[in-house]
C-alpha cells in the first residue's frame, strides 16, 4: 500500500513525484484505487441520507404522538 | 519548485488561502449562533444540528462533484468559447474536460491532484476556500427555513445550493473564463450575486412552498413579530459573520500574480494582487471598502429600523453584501453609499414581501442576502460602467474567441436575474415542490407546536429527576 518507501528517492528524482497517499495510482481490479475510494464515499453519502430520512421520520412521529401543547416544553426545562 | 522566487510565491499563496479558510470558518460559527439566537427555545438544538450538518454534507459533495462543476462549466456549455483552445487549436464551447490548462478532469474526485500531491501546493487550499463559500450559500438558506423544515429536506437542499447551483453560477460569473464576463460583461468581485443573491433567491423559492411558521400570521393575515430569543447570540453571531466575511474578501483575491506575461504583454512585469477575475486590485483598497460599506449598512440600518438591534446588525451585513460586487474598484465613499442603499432597500422589501405574499423569512435572509445581493450587482453595473471585465480582452495570449464585454448596467442587471431567479428561486421552488410531494419537506404540525427539541428536553428532565431523587437520599 505504501506509495513511498524512501523519501530520499522522492526528493532527488529528476521528475517531481506527485501523489504520495497510500495506494496512489494503483489498480484494484479494473478500476483505480482512487475511483474505488470515490465509489465507497458516494455509497456512504447516499446511505447517510437514507438512514437520516428513516430515523427522522420515526423521531418526528414519536413527538407528534405526544400531542404536546405550545408551552408544554417549559415543563421540561432543567435546572441543573 | 525549482527556484526560490517560485517557491516563495507558491508557499505564500498556499499559506495565504489556508489562513483565509480558517477565518471563513467563523462565518459558519456565526450562522450557527445567529440562527439559534433567533429560533425559539423549543427548537434550539434542532436548529443548531441542521446547520452543523451542512459542514460534512456540503464538504463531501463538494469533493465528489462540486469542484469539478466549477471548472467544467465556464462556457455554459455552448454559450461562449473558452479562452483556452482545444489541443488542435479549435475553439471549445463544450464542458472544459479537455486536456488544456485548468481542465475540469484535474479536479475530479479520483484525480491524483485531489490529495497529498507534491507537485501541487494550491489545489487543496483553493478547493477549501471555495468550499467555505459553499457552506455559506447553504447556511444563508438555512436561517430562512428554521423551526418547520425537516432536517432531511434541508440537507438535500443544502447539497443542491452548496454543491450544484451556486457552483454553476460561479463557473458562469466568477471564473476568469466564464461566459457571463464575455457576453454580459458581468462583474461581481466579492459575490453580491454569485453567493448572496442566488442563496437568497433559492431560500425564497423554498419558502413559497414551505409556508410560514404556525402563528406567524393571524387569521386575518396580519404578520406577528417572532423576534430573536437571544439577542446576545444574534449579536456575537453576526459579528463573527462580519469577521469571516473579511476573510472571505481576502480569499476571493489572488495574493500575488505577475499579470504582464499572463495577459500576453511582452516585456512587462506587473506583480499585484488580483480579484477572482485576475484583474488588479489591492488588499489595502478592499479593506477600505469592506469597512466603509459595513459602516454604511450599519448607519442606514440603525436609522431605517429605528435602532432595532436585530435589523441594525443584519443591515450592516446587507451593506457589505450590496457593495461587494464592486468593492474591488469603488472609492470608499462610494462603497459607504452603496452600503447604505443595501441597508435600506432590503429592509423595506422584506416587510413588503411579508405583508403582500405572506412569506415568513425567519431571519431576514432573503432580504439581507437575496435583495441586498441583487441590488448590489445592479448598482455595480452603473458605477463601473465601461471598466473591462477581464484583462484578457486586450491582446491576451489565450484570447482566441474575441473580446470580453465591458462592464455595463444591462449586463449586470441580466446577471442579477440569472443569479437570483434562474439559478436561485426557480431551482429552490422546484426542489421544494418535489420534496413536498413526497411528504418530506415540512415537519408535522404537532411537532412544530410541541417543539423539535421536545423529546430531548423531556429526556433531560427525566434524567434530572432521576439524579435529584438519588442525590437527596
Amino acid at each position: 500500500m505504501a506509495t513511498v518507501t524512501n523519501w530520499i528517492d522522492v526528493i532527488s528524482a529528476t521528475e517531481a513525484v506527485g501523489a504520495v497517499y497510500p495506494g496512489a495510482g494503483t489498480m484494484v481490479g479494473n478500476m483505480s484505487h482512487e475511483t474505488l475510494l470515490v465509489v465507497i464515499g458516494v455509497v456512504l453519502w447516499i446511505g447517510f441520507h437514507v438512514i437520516t430520512s428513516i430515523s427522522e421520520s420515526e423521531k418526528l412521529s414519536q413527538i407528534a404522538r405526544k400531542r404536546a401543547g405550545t408551552n408544554d416544553h417549559k415543563n421540561n426545562i432543567t435546572n441543573w | 519548485m525549482t527556484d526560490q522566487l517560485t517557491a516563495l510565491q507558491s508557499i505564500f499563496s498556499e499559506f495565504y488561502y489556508w489562513v483565509t479558510v480558517v477565518m471563513m470558518f467563523l462565518i459558519h460559527v456565526g450562522f450557527c449562533m445567529y440562527e439559534v439566537g433567533v429560533s425559539r427555545n423549543k427548537h434550539h438544538q434542532a436548529t443548531l444540528m441542521k446547520n452543523t450538518m451542512v459542514i460534512p454534507l456540503v464538504t463531501i459533495t463538494w469533493f465528489f462533484f462540486g469542484w469539478w462543476i466549477y471548472w467544467a462549466f465556464p462556457t455554459g456549455p455552448g454559450i461562449a468559447a473558452s479562452i483556452i483552445p482545444l489541443a488542435d487549436g479549435s475553439l471549445n464551447y463544450g464542458l472544459r474536460t479537455d486536456d488544456g490548462l485548468f481542465n475540469a478532469n484535474s479536479y475530479l474526485a479520483n484525480s491524483p491532484l485531489m490529495g497529498v500531491n507534491l507537485t501541487d501546493h494550491l489545489g487543496g487550499v483553493f478547493w477549501a476556500a471555495f468550499l467555505l463559500f459553499s457552506w455559506t450559500a447553504a447556511s444563508i438558506v438555512s436561517g430562512a427555513l428554521i423551526e418547520r423544515i425537516t432536517t432531511f429536506a434541508f440537507l438535500i437542499l443544502a447539497v443542491a445550493i452548496g454543491s450544484v447551483f451556486w457552483t454553476i453560477d460561479a463557473a458562469w460569473g466568477w471564473h476568469f473564463d466564464g461566459w457571463m464576463l464575455k457576453v454580459l460583461g458581468y462583474h461581481d468581485a466579492y459575490a453580491s450575486g454569485v453567493i448572496h443573491a442566488i442563496a437568497g433567491g433559492f431560500a425564497l423559492g423554498v419558502l413559497i412552498v414551505l409556508g410560514p411558521r404556525i402563528g406567524k400570521f393571524s387569521s386575518s393575515g396580519e404578520p406577528r413579530n417572532i423576534g430573536p430569543r437571544n439577542p446576545w447570540l444574534v449579536t456575537v453571531g453576526l459579528f463573527l459573520i462580519y469577521t469571516g466575511f473579511w476573510g472571505f474578501y481576502a480569499a476571493c483575491n489572488v495574493p500575488i500574480y505577475n499579470l504582464g506575461p499572463e495577459y500576453g504583454v511582452e516585456g512587462v512585469t506587473f506583480w499585484t494582487a488580483t480579484n477572482i477575475y485576475l484583474t488588479p486590485t489591492t488588499l489595502s483598497g478592499i479593506t477600505f471598502n469592506f469597512l466603509m460599506s459595513l459602516s454604511g449598512g450599519l448607519l442606514a440600518g440603525y436609522v431605517i429600523s429605528k435602532g432595532d438591534p436585530f435589523w441594525t446588525y443584519s443591515l450592516g451585513l446587507a451593506g457589505v453584501i450590496c457593495a461587494s460586487a464592486g468593492n474591488d474598484l469603488y472609492h470608499p465613499i462610494q462603497a459607504m453609499i452603496v452600503g447604505m442603499i443595501g441597508g435600506v432597500i432590503p429592509y423595506k422589501l422584506h416587510y413588503w414581501v411579508e405583508n403582500t405574499f405572506k412569506i415568513d423569512d425567519a431571519v431576514g435572509a432573503v432580504a439581507v442576502h437575496g435583495y441586498g445581493g441583487f441590488i448590489g450587482v445592479v448598482i455595480a453595473g452603473f458605477i463601473l460602467n465601461g471598466y473591462p471585465s477581464s484583462g484578457y480582452s486586450v491582446g491576451a495570449m489565450w484570447d482566441t474567441s474575441g473580446t470580453f464585454a465591458l462592464i455595463n448596467p444591462l449586463g449586470n442587471f441580466l446577471g442579477a436575474i440569472i443569479m437570483f431567479l434562474v439559478l436561485g428561486l426557480i431551482p429552490g421552488y422546484v426542489l421544494a415542490k418535489i420534496l413536498n410531494a413526497f411528504g418530506k419537506l415540512r415537519i408535522p404540525r404537532e411537532v412544530e407546536i410541541a417543539g423539535l427539541d421536545y423529546q430531548i428536553m423531556e429526556d433531560d428532565k427525566e434524567a434530572e429527576k432521576a439524579f435529584t431523587s438519588t442525590a437527596t437520599r
